[in-house]
């Protein structure tokens, strides 16, 4: 009795086991027959990337300068020659704007926010020189930035959301066209700059980036800038990734904020004595 | 019951000490990270009519500034402290709501520091806005006063 319940209880599980695969190989096949006309595979972007420029000193053209360091540094301290990475040359600025940028230029060490270790947003992070780090799942791409560790999630998954609130990198939404990944980069706080020359933006910035994987060690980055409170039209920069392919090849710690302090409050030290006043701008009699 | 060695017996009273003693400590008056009495004045209270300039959504506290209108016509400059941009967003404020230009009624304490260099500043308790919803903008477990705001009935 006992044997025949146990074979016959085998057989069920047999048939049942059976009946399962018969269930899960149709419904492959009724999803093989729905496949999206999209590549199921995108290209990996994972690993570790840097540019190799100048354009976080100054997106457009320009030629090599000393800056308040070179004083202690010499010919360390300066800043070299780049071209421009703006598609056209120059950044189309509309004129009162251009009044601010210049102004911005003029006093560049003491307003550049990047100087004080704020976190550098988009694009401006990807070009800084410093190492950043793509790590690619299906449903978010994150990608870690060497320079004061910040880091940024590039969401895949849910479209047509925004954020709540603006922040210091913003809210990536991400999509793939063909081989190329579209990043959408939207509620960026205004206080960010573009370089450390004076470029900037307000608080309706949109960024549209694309990150193409042209060979296994490069990606085509580009990024358009719309804003049509400061420029008169959407303006796009061009520039290589490479990949950093050293043995060992990793992020370090570039921890800024230490660096940062003492332009933020040395003059709020004890027996300084240099130009600043209480409130940080420059005394007239200085 | 086994007999622990005599290290044993000296590790577990140091424990035990190391416990009891923390947590005596523990009792006493905890100091937030930024305590609302060193930088602001209970005895100060403000209330501010204007219209919005500027907002920092930034951590550890969010920034309002506005231009207020006094009562003998003039403008003065503030800037008042707010929670965190998350803290702002969990009372139902965001930046659509907070946009420059909005007009507002914002209640507070003015900082202990009289000097308005560049602005003057407070720390923001509420804001209320020309439909007469107000919401809570301060920051939590600072020490800021939980009480009525002073002069209220005069409202």
């Amino acid at each position: 009795m006992i044997r025949l319940l146990k074979s016959l209880f085998a057989s069920v599980v047999l048939l049942t086991v059976i009946s399962l695969q018969g269930c899960t190989q149709e419904q492959t096949s009724e999803s093989n027959m729905a496949a999206p006309l999209v590549s199921s595979d995108p290209p990996d972007l994972s690993g570790i990337w840097q540019t190799m420029n100048t354009a976080s000193w100054n997106l457009e053209g320009h030629t090599a300068s000393k800056m308040p360091v070179t004083n202690i540094l010499g010919a360390l301290g300066g800043i070299p020659a780049g071209m421009s990475v703006v598609e056209g040359g120059e950044i189309p600025y509309l004129p009162e704007a251009l009044e601010r940028r210049d102004q911005n230029r003029s006093d560049w060490t003491n307003l550049d926010p990047v100087a004080k270790c704020y976190i550098p947003g988009v694009p401006r992070s990807t070009y800084m020189p410093w190492p950043f780090q793509i790590l690619q799942t299906d449903t978010e791409i994150f990608i870690a930035y060497e320079f004061g560790s910040n880091s940024r999630t590039i969401f895949m998954d849910r479209p047509g959301t925004e954020a709540p609130l603006p922040s210091w990198m913003g809210y990536s939404l991400g999509h793939w066209e063909n081989e190329t990944l579209v990043v959408n980069v939207t509620k960026q706080v205004p206080d960010t700059w573009l370089d450390a020359s004076g470029n900037y933006h307000g608080a309706d910035l949109v960024v549209e980036e694309r990150y193409t994987l042209v060979d296994e060690n490069r990606i085509q980055y580009e990024a358009t800038i719309d804003d049509p409170d400061v420029f008169s039209r959407p303006w796009t920069i061009k520039i290589p990734l490479y990949r950093r392919m050293e043995d060992g090849a990793r992020l370090l710690e570039y921890k800024c904020v230490e660096f940062g302090e003492d332009l933020l409050y040395d003059h709020l030290r004890k027996g300084y004595d240099g130009p600043k006043a209480l409130d940080g701008s420059v005394r007239e009699d200085a | 019951m086994r007999d622990y060695g005599d290290a044993v017996k000296m590790k577990r009273f140091l424990a035990l000490t190391t416990l009891i003693g923390t947590t005596i400590c523990l009792q006493s008056p905890i100091q937030g990270h930024h305590a609302f009495s060193s930088e602001f004045d209970i005895d100060k209270p403000i209330r501010l009519r204007g219209e919005i300039t500027r907002m920092e959504w930034v951590n550890p506290h969010s920034w309002l500034h506005m231009t207020a209108m006094l009562d003998d016509g003039t403008r003065e400059e503030w800037m008042l402290e707010g929670g965190t941009p998350n803290t702002l967003l969990r009372q139902g404020l965001t930046d659509k709501i907070l946009q420059i230009g909005t007009e507002i009624l914002v209640r507070g304490y003015q900082s202990k520091d009289p000097d308005c260099i560049p602005k003057c500043r407070g720390s923001g308790r509420d804001i209320t806005f020309p439909d007469g919803r107000s919401i809570f903008m301060g920051s939590s477990g600072v020490g800021a006063p939980p009480g009525g705001f002073p002069e209220d009935d005069d409202q």
